[in-house]
């Protein structure tokens, strides 16, 4: 009995995962439909479309990808600029390792292609709450992926001809991201933690007036956690006391 | 580099992006030191800088009080829906919605 759910857990923790990514692909799925459009409308085929969701999964990159590849920029140059977007990605594993149970070796390399934005941002907000199961994470990544690869090959085959209308459908799915980050940071949210978003958002906000938003993130990013590892110290200092 | 190529690398560079940090990340994670603290606020700030990216895009496509307005009203529902339920899906859809639906009341 206990092998038997032993065996079954990590399923039923994949498959809760799964369940709980529903809001990622109601946030997925347009994009990635934007991205099948565009991809077509800049030359691609419908299947180098797919192939570019399949294979990078990472939702801005790609659109830069996209639009280098139709400008005619050497094949280094949109390497290189795929790769500076994604560096932030760089801080995404160590952070999401210290809110797992434990990081199975053969999980690791399935865990780290799903690393996107949206899926750290959800699994931290859960994260906060209590430890993470690697296959809960797993089923997250999933459903994310599933979303974006579909609805890639969705507007790649029949969104050719298709083009926002700006209709009042698609402006609310324009909000869909903004508020599904805006859910995560309530769930996440602590009031000991406010200096962490507020310096996170205003870094952000400040960095756009120089840099590009992906950048711009980075430094936020990185402002926040610094303010976060000084006040998370003086948190612990304090709790010794008392 | 042939097309392929191109995003073969791009989808192999993201992907050791990722993993390699991961990977040391196990390490980091049984530690009790400044850069384990650092790495537990990473996951708010980046949820932070996310919205703050989010919000402006969607602000410069029409900036105009109109457009603060709705923000403000999709923002309202999906932090009161989470509230009401901690349900992130559901505050979503609903913040979705109300954004879609104050642009048609606001509309001119």
């Amino acid at each position: 009995m206990s092998l038997e759910r032993a065996i079954l857990s990590p399923w039923r923790a994949a498959g809760r995962g799964l369940h709980e990514s529903l809001s990622l692909v109601v946030g997925y799925a347009p994009i990635a439909f934007s991205f099948g459009v565009i991809a077509v409308q800049s030359g691609l085929t419908p299947w180098q479309a797919v192939g570019i969701s399949l294979l990078v999964f990472a939702g801005a990159s790609q659109f830069v990808m996209v639009a280098m590849m139709a400008a005619g920029s050497g094949g280094l140059t949109v390497l290189s600029a795929v790769l500076m977007m994604n560096l932030r990605h760089l801080f995404y594993g160590p952070a999401l390792a210290t809110r797992l149970v434990a990081l199975p070796r053969r999980l690791a390399p399935w865990l780290a292609f799903g690393l996107t934005d949206e899926v750290f941002a959800t699994a931290m907000a859960k994260g906060a709450s209590r430890p993470l199961e690697p296959a809960w994470c797993l089923g997250l990544a999933s459903g994310a992926y599933l979303a974006w690869v579909g609805g890639t090959a969705l507007g790649a085959s029949v969104g050719a001809g298709w083009a926002s209308d700006g209709g009042y459908v698609a402006q609310a799915l324009d909000f869909v991201l903004p508020a599904l980050f805006l859910a995560l940071l309530a769930q996440a949210w602590r009031r000991a933690r406010w200096p962490v978003v507020a310096v996170a958002a205003g870094a952000t906000l400040l960095a756009m007036v120089w840099w590009p938003g992906h950048v711009a993130m980075l430094v936020g990013m990185l402002a926040g956690a610094l303010v976060g590892s000084r006040r998370l110290r003086a948190e612990c200092s304090q709790e010794a006391t008392t | 580099m042939t097309w392929w190529g191109i995003v073969i690398a791009a989808g192999a560079g993201t992907f050791l992006i990722r993993y390699l940090p991961l990977l040391s990340g196990t390490r980091l994670a049984r530690g009790e030191g400044r850069l384990n603290r650092f790495l537990g606020a990473l996951g708010l700030a980046a949820i932070a800088a996310l919205i703050v990216l989010s919000v402006s895009d969607l602000w410069w496509q029409a900036p105009h009080w109109r457009g603060g307005v709705r923000l403000a009203l999709g923002a309202a529902a999906v932090l009161l829906v989470q509230r009401l339920t901690p349900n992130v899906g559901l505050a979503t859809l609903v913040g979705a919605g109300v954004y879609g639906a104050a642009g048609w009341v606001l509309a001119d």
